[in-house]
């Protein structure tokens, strides 16, 4: 017999052994890096954004009705919610196409276009509004080919659209392009063998496995596009009730010293990005269990 | 280093990993702990390690307790299932790594560090690897890299987490033999974990059998395959093959064969057999069955028996192939099987 | 129908074509287009002009304060991004997920209120304004004001790179340092950093362009006081809304080019250590 019964330690058992003890992390540390996240975490961002929830707590019910309730803050909401919708719908679209070009086919210069794919998130948004405004204005490059068609982009809601659209499409593209990357090309194959045409496979077989990265990119592009703020101003001619958006409209009434009314439209604002913000977690959530299946 | 574990508690969630585990190894023994995946052979290594703390339940090395003991104090060497050499080092790095990172009064000096290291590559045959990148190096090197970076500290105690796993069958049996060779020149105590029962059986001077967080047995490897102690380890360990059976008033019936006297309660019971103890008759006593695929394995030779009125799958009769030969049985023969050798289980409600 | 007629049509040809035509298109007109735009209106009134713009005093100062926020909001949450990732990738415990999510939270922030909040906070009517008057002390409309908005809306960048880079190695090679006799500290910086050392970096890059290139949260804080409190992308605002155009390109032409040494950063950095290729590449969050 190669074991001897244990021998049971001097202590009683029963008193020790099993004492359920608290887990111990076996990487030293844990406590200060902890600790040290939370309080800069705390400092930088949670104190900061509890201020403007208690600052427009201070307004009461009534007040912050009547603050968020101007028809020109209703119309600014509007327009940024609506505008940063179409916006991310249009970068859906063209985010699968791209996304599906660049994880699919090879050209020349297939790797420095997907580079420029980042172009938005590097490019200062002071920039890309200056750039879109002298593109689209009348007497700019793409401004005077649509002008005798009736197309007015400059200073006009649409103008918002496009700048939006300039700053939300690499969302899409780089949430969807890695899913169509890993995805087995031997499944598409297996359904090509059992007659599926490439039109039956991109519906029944791809678009399911991209559908929550295609959501996932939908929400962050839109999330994004609603507080938009450099890349829009210069574009969107700013006319009150017509072409301005809420993030100007708060810039607005600061200037003004209308603290509550800025707050109010903050706070409005901020309320509906958490809750985007937290769907994109429970989708992204989501997804994962359902990729990893029910044994993970 | 003498290895006791006393009554080890630890869940994950709601996931029971171990459940009121004890065991002792001596000093200088190489034990493998052999088990299904999720049995909770890794968690256990781990705590012996100190990698992960047990919920409840105590852990001694070399009669002092450890329980709490930080891993860095614990000098225990682990080698891990897929290495995890420092990928950013060369494998002369890796394997300096645990006598750099002493305190300055306790380190070597640089040549001395240096010695030992080439000491240890020429000990796992990798003396011409020294300054190449761990990606570089083919798994069954890998696997020594990792061997002699935890061998650099001159650990009392060889942790193993499924060290040949990731290997191809030629390397993993070089590679075991090699490991037999080098725990019986260097005198440590070495736990290593595994699925396969061949490298348990082949390599270990004992073998621990566990299976849903708890111990099975442990015994010696003829002892664990000889004389299983439950119907998981007998089905676990050598392949083997279940007959239903029925016990009553102290004899045991297997389908129509001769009733033998039986100890144990009455009622259902599976008997459990081995394919070399299936006996196979041209006629006479016995379960009647009818001859179907016969397969050539190396020297051996299965022939599957489709028993008379039994719905599971076909009885496998093993044969030494140059016995086979001299007197061959042909496919769609009738032949009368009885046993040899088995064991009874009380039958497992699950399979 | 035969056979053939049912397997799909290969992947080249007519179809194919059509749809790299139609991306790169969609590219060229939605991405190379505007950013073509900046320099040929830079230079649309030659060099001398465009020197001149890039070099004058207030030009000058404008780029000087930039470098000056930058170097202190990068190197800020630099540090708090390698502890952030380190604790949420290296330790278990309870309410981790969450910690992860209030980590992004500046995402879901417009810039414009990330500004707003220390206004509250810091301005002349805020809670502690009365407080910072009487000491003497200028938040807002000042430079301190610049540097907190800056890393606020920089706050994930780092952290957001280095936790799927962190997670996907594991604690494997933490935990046989420990093993082998490493203190905690030798792991960190002899194991972990040098393996993290490439996602670091591409961290540092995005949020230093971030950092440079904030307008919303710094425009809100700033009060666009000229030679003090102007960075680059205000002074380009300003420039551009005085009718100098030219001048407002010539400065956002150096913007523009910071955007591409990011990107030619990123895509070496990417060729070097492909496992960055999978992770955070939705780092773009708010301005």
């Amino acid at each position: 017999m190669a074991f001897a019964e244990p021998r049971m330690p001097a202590t009683p058992a029963s008193t020790v052994a099993f004492a359920a003890r608290r887990p111990r992390r076996v990487l030293p540390g844990f406590g200060l890096s902890l600790g040290y996240t939370i309080l800069y975490l705390s400092l930088v961002v949670l104190i900061p954004l509890a201020a403007i929830f208690l600052k427009s707590g201070e307004l009461g019910w009534e007040r912050f009705g009547q603050v968020v309730g101007t028809p020109r803050v209703v119309a600014a909401l509007e327009l940024s919610f609506g505008a940063a919708a179409l916006a991310a719908l249009v970068n859906t679209f063209a985010g699968l196409l791209v996304a599906w070009v660049l994880a699919r086919y090879d050209f020349p210069l297939r790797r420095l276009v997907d580079a420029l794919v980042d172009l938005p998130f590097a490019l200062p948004t002071a920039v890309a509004g200056i750039a879109l405004t002298a593109l689209y204005s009348p007497n700019g490059l793409l401004g005077s080919l649509l002008e005798p068609l009736g197309v007015k982009v400059a200073y006009t809601p649409l103008g918002i659209v496009v700048a939006l659209v300039f700053i939300g499409l690499p969302f899409v593209v780089r949430t969807v392009q890695p899913v169509l990357e890993e995805l087995d090309r031997e499944v598409e194959h297996a359904a090509a063998t059992l007659g599926a045409s490439s039109g039956q496979i991109f519906v029944r077989i791809v678009l399911p496995a991209v559908w929550p990265a295609l959501l996932t990119g939908f929400t962050l592009a839109f999330a994004r596009a609603i507080g938009e703020y450099g890349s829009v101003i210069f574009i969107a001619g700013n006319m009150p009730m017509r072409s301005e958006i809420a993030p100007l409209l708060i810039v607005t009434k600061l200037e003004q010293y209308e603290y509550a009314a800025a707050t109010g439209i903050a706070v409005v604002m901020l309320l509906i990005s958490f809750f985007l913000l937290l769907g994109i977690n429970a989708l992204q959530a989501w997804s994962q269990r359902r990729l990893l299946g029910v044994a993970a | 280093m003498s290895i006791a574990v006393h009554s080890i508690n630890k869940r994950f969630g709601e996931f029971v990993a171990l459940r009121d585990v004890s065991l002792e190894v001596p000093t200088g023994q190489l034990v493998a702990i052999l088990g299904p995946s999720g049995c909770g052979k890794t968690t256990l290594l781990r705590i012996i390690a100190g990698l992960d703390s047990p919920d409840t339940g105590r852990v001694f090395l070399q009669g002092r307790e450890a329980t709490e003991l930080p891993v860095q104090q614990r000098r225990v060497g682990f080698v891990f299932q897929h290495y995890a050499l420092f990928r950013h080092m060369t494998v002369f790095d890796n394997v300096a790594f645990g006598l750099c990172v002493r305190p300055r009064r306790e380190r070597p000096s640089a040549a001395a560090i240096r010695a030992k290291v080439e000491e240890l590559l020429a000990l796992v045959q990798l003396e011409s690897a020294a300054t190449r990148h761990p990606m570089h190096l083919s798994g069954g090197q890998r696997q020594r890299v990792a061997l002699a970076r935890a061998l650099a500290v001159e650990p009392q105690l060889l942790l193993l987490d499924e060290p040949f796993g990731a290997l191809d069958t030629q390397v993993r049996q070089e590679l075991r033999r090699w490991l037999r060779r080098l725990h019986d020149a260097l005198h440590f105590t070495s736990l290593f974990v595994t699925h396969d029962q061949n490298e348990a059986l082949e390599v270990a001077d004992a073998v621990i059998v566990m299976n849903g967080g708890r111990i099975e047995q442990r015994g010696a490897p003829e002892e664990v395959y000889d004389a299983p102690a439950s119907g998981f380890v007998h089905r676990f360990v050598g392949s083997s093959q279940d007959l239903p059976a029925r016990r009553t008033a102290g004899l045991l019936y297997v389908g129509p064969m001769a009733p033998v006297p039986s100890a144990g309660t009455d009622g259902e019971v599976s008997v459990v057999v081995r394919p070399q103890d299936v006996q196979v008759n041209r006629a006479g006593e016995g379960w009647p069955g009818v001859v179907g695929a016969v397969r050539v394995v190396g020297p051996l030779v299965h022939m599957e028996i489709a028993l008379e009125g039994h719905n599971g799958d076909p009885l496998v009769a093993e044969f030494e192939r140059e016995r086979y030969r001299a007197d061959p049985f042909l496919t769609g023969q009738t032949v009368c099987v009885t046993l040899r050798r088995y064991r009874t289980y009380p039958t497992d409600p699950v399979g | 129908m035969s056979v053939a007629a049912h397997l799909p049509r290969p992947a080249r040809g007519l179809g194919r074509g059509f749809l790299v035509a139609l991306a790169l298109g969609y590219l060229a007109l939605f991405l190379l287009l505007p950013f073509g735009v900046v320099f040929a209106q830079a230079l649309s009134r030659g060099l001398a002009t465009y020197l001149h713009a890039l070099t004058e005093p207030m030009a000058r100062s404008a780029i000087s304060l930039t470098l000056t926020v930058a170097a202190i909001a990068v190197p800020l949450n630099l540090v708090f991004g390698v502890v952030a990732a380190w604790t949420v990738t290296k330790y278990d415990f309870r309410g981790k997920s969450a910690l992860i999510t209030l980590i992004d939270l500046p995402f879901a922030v417009s810039p414009v209120i990330s500004g707003l909040i220390y206004v509250l906070l810091f301005g002349a009517h805020g809670w502690f304004g009365e407080w910072l008057a009487a000491h003497d002390v200028k938040v807002i409309f000042a430079v301190p004001g610049i540097v907190l908005a800056t890393v606020f809306v920089t706050f994930p960048f780092v952290a957001r790179e280095l936790i799927p880079v962190m997670q996907a190695q594991g604690r494997d090679e933490e935990e046989t340092a420990l093993s082998l006799g490493a203190t905690g500290w030798q792991t960190f910086r002899r194991v972990t950093l040098p393996n993290i050392r490439w996602g670091l970096l591409y961290g540092v890059l995005l949020c230093n362009a971030r950092a440079m290139g904030e307008f919303g949260a710094v425009s809100v804080v700033s009060g666009h006081i000229r030679g003090l409190t102007n960075t680059m992308p205000l002074h380009v605002e300003i420039l551009y809304n005085e009718y100098n155009a030219t001048a407002a390109f010539a400065v956002a032409s150096l913007l523009a080019m910071l955007a591409i040494v990011t990107l030619a950063a990123r895509a070496a950095l990417e060729a070097r250590a492909p496992e960055l290729k999978r992770t955070g590449r939705t780092t773009g969050g708010h301005e």
